[in-house]
C-alpha cells in the first residue's frame, strides 16, 4: 500500500488457475498488484511460481477464476484472451528462470539488451537515440556497461542472466516478472539488483519476483504470495512470512523449515 | 584481368550476372537468417517441394508458366511446412517423406513430356546463359518481394533466432515470423531454381551465410558479408566458366560453375579461419 490504492491494480487475480493442459499447475490465486508494488512468490520446487509468471504473460492459459492485467480481462472464457495477452506483453518485462541460448550466436550484450526495444519499434524502423539511451541505462542498472560490446555467449552465466534482465528493463515495462533472478548472482550483484528493484518500484513499476531467498523478500517486497500448487497465504510480507505459513507451504517438499531459516536476525527493511 | 570483365560485355553474360547479383542480395539477407535459425533442413525441403510446381508450370505454360507455377507452389509449400513444423507432431522424417513425395510427383510430370531428358536437365541444373530480359526482371521482382518481407520483420526474426521463447514472451508472433521467413526462403528457391537449377539452390541459400559466419562475429556485418561473398562467387564463377568454354574449349554448365566457385570460396575462408584461430591461440 505504498502508492495510492485508489488506482486500478496493474494485475488482478481472483481465485485464478493456470494449466498446462491437465489439472491446474497453480490454482486459487487471489491478489491485486499495484504500480510500485513488489510481490515475492515463494514456495518449494514445483509449487507453481514459474507457472504463475507464465500465466500472467499469457504463455499458458488461465483455466478458472478472474484475471485482469492493465484493466483488460484475460481469464478463462474472456474474449480475445490470446490477442490481449500478446498486446499486454509490450508492457511486461520478463526474465525466465533459465534459458538455453546458443553461446555461438553472434550478438553483443548491447544488442541483446536492445531486443527489449524491438517490440516497440515501428514498422521498418531501426533503433533510434531513445532506444540506445534505454539500453545504456538498463546495462548501467545491472552493472554491465563495461561489457556492452562483448559477445553475449562470452559472458559468464551470472552476467548473461543480468544481460537478460537488462533486456527486460530496457523495454520500460509497467510490470516486471522475474523468475528467480537472484540465482547465481554474487553478493555484490545481488545487492545491486536489490537497489535496482527499489528504484524501479519508486518509478511505479509493479514487480512479481519468484525466489527461494526469504531475506530478499523482506528486503524488497511489500507482499508475499506463498504457493504450493495453490495459494497457501498472501499478504504483507511480515504477516505472511511466519513459521506456520512457511512450514505449511513446504510441508510435502521435505525441506526443513525452522526459526533459523525464517528469521534473519538484525534485519531492517523498508525505505 | 580482362577475362574478369570482358565477358560481361556480352548481353547474355550481363543478364546472367544480373540474375546472380539479385540472388546474392537475397542470399545475403535470407541466407544469414537461415543460418542463424538453423533452417537448413526446411530450406532443403522447400527446394524439393517447389520442384513439382516448376515442372507442372513448365508443362502447362512453358517458361512463363514455370515461374508462376513455382511461385504458387512455393508459397503453398512454405505455408504447409510452417504449419507442420509448428504443430510439433510431424517429425523430421515425416517432413522429408512429404517433400520427397512432392519431388517425385514433379519428376513424373516431367517424364510425361517428349523431350524428357533435356527438360529435366534444364529444371535441375538451370539455364543461366539463356536467361531473357523478362526472366531477369521476374527474378529481380521475386527477390525484391523476399527482401522486403524479411526487412519488414528483421528485428523479430533476429530476436526469434537468438531466443525463441524470449521473443514470444516479448509479444512477437511466432507464426507470422515463421510464415514470412519461410515464404521468403521459398521465393529465393524459385528465383534461384531458374538460374542455377533446383539441385543447386540449397548452395545459394546456405553457403553465403556460412561464409559470413566464418568471417565475422558481428551481427550487422553478417548480412553484407554474405551478399558480397555470393556476388563475388557469381562474378568469378561466370568469368571462369566463360574463359573455360571460349579459351579452353571446355563447356561447363554455368550454374554449376558458379556454385563450385561459391563452395571453393567457403573452403578458402574456412582454411583461413582455421589458420587465424590457430595463430591467435598460440600467440
Ligand atoms: N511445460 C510443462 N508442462 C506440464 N507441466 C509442467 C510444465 N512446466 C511445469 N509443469 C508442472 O507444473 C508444476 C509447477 O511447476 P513450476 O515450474 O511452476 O514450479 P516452480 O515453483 O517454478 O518450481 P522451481 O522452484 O523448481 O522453479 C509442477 O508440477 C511441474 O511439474
Ligand atoms: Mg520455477
Amino acid at each position: 500500500m505504498l502508492t495510492g490504492s485508489v488506482e486500478a491494480p496493474v494485475l488482478s487475480l481472483r481465485d485464478a488457475a493456470f494449466s498446462y493442459g491437465g489439472s491446474p499447475a497453480i490454482a486459487g490465486v487471489t491478489i491485486d498488484v499495484h504500480a510500485g508494488e513488489a510481490v515475492a512468490l515463494i514456495g518449494p520446487n514445483g509449487s507453481g511460481k514459474s507457472t504463475l509468471l507464465k500465466g500472467v504473460l499469457g504463455l499458458i492459459p488461465a483455466t478458472a477464476g478472474r484475471f485482469e492485467a492493465f484493466g483488460v480481462p484475460r481469464g478463462a472464457g474472456a474474449p480475445h484472451a490470446e490477442a490481449a495477452a500478446r498486446a499486454s506483453r509490450r508492457s511486461i518485462g520478463y526474465l525466465p528462470q533459465s534459458d538455453e541460448l546458443d553461446p555461438e550466436f553472434p550478438v553483443t550484450l548491447a544488442q541483446v539488451a536492445m531486443m527489449g526495444r524491438y517490440r516497440s519499434l515501428g514498422w521498418m524502423r531501426w533503433p533510434g537515440r531513445a532506444d540506445r539511451e534505454a539500453v545504456r541505462d538498463a546495462l548501467e542498472a545491472v552493472g554491465l556497461s563495461h561489457r556492452a560490446k562483448a559477445r553475449f555467449g562470452s559472458l559468464s552465466g551470472g552476467q548473461q542472466q543480468r544481460g537478460l534482465l537488462a533486456r527486460a528493463l530496457a523495454s520500460a515495462p509497467r510490470l516486471l516478472l522475474l523468475d528467480e533472478p537472484f540465482n547465481g548472482l554474487d553478493q555484490a550483484n545481488r545487492d545491486a539488483l536489490v537497489q535496482t528493484l527499489r528504484t524501479l518500484k519508486r518509478r511505479g513499476v509493479a514487480v512479481l519476483v519468484s525466489t527461494h531467498d526469504l531475506e530478499l523478500a523482506r528486503e524488497v517486497c511489500d507482499t508475499v504470495l506463498l504457493l504450493n500448487g495453490r495459494q497457501v497465504a498472501c499478504g504483507r510480507t511480515e504477516d505472511v512470512l511466519t513459521l506456520p505459513n512457511v512450514q505449511a507451504a513446504f510441508a510435502e517438499s521435505g525441506v526443513e523449515i525452522d526459526e533459523h531459516t525464517l528469521v534473519v536476525p538484525g534485519h531492517h527493511e523498508d525505505h | 584481368m580482362q577475362w574478369l570483365i570482358e565477358p560481361f560485355a556480352l548481353p547474355f553474360m550481363a543478364r546472367a550476372l544480373g540474375v546472380l547479383l539479385a540472388l546474392a542480395v537475397v542470399a545475403g539477407l535470407v541466407g544469414v537468417l537461415v543460418n542463424l535459425r538453423g533452417l537448413e533442413f526446411i530450406s532443403d525441403g522447400l527446394t524439393h517441394a517447389v520442384f513439382p510446381g516448376i515442372a507442372i508450370g513448365f508443362v502447362w505454360g512453358g517458361r512463363d508458366g514455370l515461374f508462376l507455377g513455382a511461385v504458387i507452389t512455393a508459397i503453398a509449400a512454405a505455408a504447409v511446412l510452417t504449419l507442420i513444423t509448428r504443430s510439433g507432431v510431424a517429425s523430421d522424417a515425416a517432413i522429408a517423406i512429404v517433400l520427397t513425395g512432392f519431388f517425385s510427383v514433379g519428376v513424373l510430370v516431367v517424364s510425361r513430356q517428349s523431350d524428357y531428358a533435356g527438360q529435366l536437365d534444364a529444371l535441375l541444373f538451370g539455364r543461366l546463359l539463356t536467361v531473357t530480359d523478362a526472366d531477369l526482371w521476374r527474378t529481380v521482382a521475386v527477390c525484391a518481394v523476399a527482401v522486403v518481407a524479411v526487412l519488414a520483420t528483421l528485428p523479430g526474426q533476429v530476436f526469434r533466432a537468438f531466443d525463441r521463447r524470449g521473443s514470444e514472451a516479448a509479444g512477437f508472433r511466432p507464426l507470422a515470423l515463421d510464415l514470412t521467413l519461410n515464404v521468403a526462403i521459398a521465393l529465393v528457391v524459385v528465383a534461384a531454381s531458374s538460374a542455377v537449377g533446383n539441385l543447386l539452390v540449397l548452395a545459394v541459400l546456405i553457403v553465403p551465410g556460412a561464409v559470413a559466419r566464418l568471417v565475422t562475429l558481428r551481427l550487422g556485418a553478417l548480412f553484407p558479408v554474405a551478399a558480397v561473398a555470393a556476388a563475388l562467387a557469381a562474378w568469378l564463377g561466370l568469368a571462369i566458366g566463360f574463359g573455360a568454354s571460349v579459351g579452353g574449349d571446355v563447356a561447363l554448365p554455368a550454374g554449376s560453375t558458379v556454385v563450385v566457385t561459391l563452395v571453393a570460396l567457403y573452403a578458402v575462408v574456412l582454411v583461413v579461419r582455421l589458420v587465424v584461430d590457430r595463430v591467435r591461440r598460440t600467440a
